[in-house]
């Protein structure tokens, strides 16, 4: 037996008595006498039982306590009240501040983008009206230096616009940020709403001067497939796929 | 593959509505209409003669696989290419988008070269 089941089972009796007690239950039981049997082994449990009654008391009032200090608390109908919503609006800014990002880069990239195009297309051509003047003056060799250097030029013009071009492409593909992100940050704002629910039902029953905020009773939805769960995080199981990779590989094995 | 094909997408968040019709762009085509969730999105198939439906899956209103369902269960849009470009990773998501009917599945984030790679595959299979 460990120390604490001994603690327990600590009588409240004396010794002597449990004694004198047990003695007679065996008398009692040796003379038959079934209503003395039934009174004494009654004693016999009362001597631990006081014990239990006592903890029993003991928790009753700690949980009173609890409660008492729990509703007597201003901070937590602070929180509930006015921190949470807060909260949730916060994050609503954020979605909004992050939007308004990604929507001024992808105005911007797809604004540049048929500049880059404009440079690539008017430097081919300049380089070809180029190549004719130097054919039909091929005898003048300085027109033929200075045709040469500009081709170059003109050439490396085009390079660079469509790196450019390959750049913006990837600027626009990294807004893409503000879906995922915005999934993840709205289920944050449905959790909080949740807690808050829960929070202010909770100090609706301590204490019920509170205002009657939120008494529907609604049921925390259940997250379904079906609906769609969001953007998974990097440390996901394994029914989560990891890349494109992973989706072809169960796509191929379904036949795809 | 016809580049004036008509193409559907549909997507909650305008950022990735604007990130793939840019991308569809580059790729070529440039008949490309937008829905922000399956309910918007029924009807317009249903009128409009489009070759090509591009969809998430997460909307409000109705969910992509709802929509991808619709468009199965309509006599005139069922055989419509459905490709879904999506952050739902779950294999049982995929695995059920796969007996509902896709054509194809991406999982966000993805990039042009793997958009590409599955509109040639989709349409190698209709056309084949």
């Amino acid at each position: 037996m460990t120390q604490t089941e001994e603690q327990d089972f600590q009588p409240v009796v004396g010794r002597e008595k449990r004694l004198a007690d047990a003695r007679a239950l065996v008398e009692a039981i040796e003379n038959e006498d079934s209503a003395g049997e039934a009174q004494l082994i009654g004693e016999l449990t009362a001597a631990y039982s006081g014990n239990i009654f006592d903890e029993v008391g003991r928790m009753t009032r700690e949980v009173h306590d609890t409660l008492k200090s729990f509703a007597e608390d201003e901070r937590l109908g602070a929180l509930a009240e006015d921190e949470m919503p807060d909260a949730r609006d916060r994050l609503r800014y954020v979605i909004t501040l992050t939007e308004q990002a990604a929507t001024r880069t992808l105005t911007i990239t797809e604004e540049a983008t048929p500049t880059a195009e404009q440079i690539v297309d008017r430097s081919q051509r300049l380089k070809g009206e180029l190549a004719k003047v130097a054919a039909s003056e091929a005898d003048n060799a300085r027109l033929g230096g200075v045709v040469d250097s500009m081709t170059r030029y003109l050439d490396s013009t085009t390079n660079c616009a469509e790196r450019l071009k390959g750049q913006l492409t990837e600027i626009m593909m990294a807004q893409e940020f503000q879906d995922l992100s915005g999934q993840l940050l709205m289920r944050v704002i449905d959790l909080l709403e949740q807690l808050e629910e829960k929070l202010v039902g909770l100090l609706q029953i301590t204490a019920p001067v509170r205002g009657a905020k939120g008494e529907d009773g609604r049921s925390a939805p259940v997250e379904r497939a079906e609906d769609g769960v969001g953007p998974q995080l990097p440390n996901a199981g394994d029914n989560v796929v990891k890349n494109q990779d992973d989706v072809d590989d169960l796509l191929a094995s379904l036949g795809f | 593959m016809d580049r004036n094909m008509k193409i559907l997408v549909v997507d909650d968040f305008s950022t990735m509505r604007r990130i793939i019709k840019n991308l569809l762009k580059e790729l070529g085509f440039t008949n490309i209409e937008e829905a922000d969730d399956g309910q918007t999105a029924l009807p317009l198939l249903k009128q409009g003669n489009f070759d090509f439906l591009v969809t998430d899956w997460n909307m409000p209103g109705m969910t992509g696989i709802d929509l991808l369902r619709a468009v199965r269960a309509d006599a005139n849009l069922a055989s419509l290419p459905v490709l879904m470009v999506t952050a739902e990773a779950k294999r049982e998501q995929i695995v059920l988008a796969a007996q509902e009917g896709v054509n194809g599945y991406i999982v966000k984030p993805f990039n042009g070269a793997t958009l590409k790679e599955k509109i040639d595959k989709i349409f190698e299979r209709v056309e084949s």
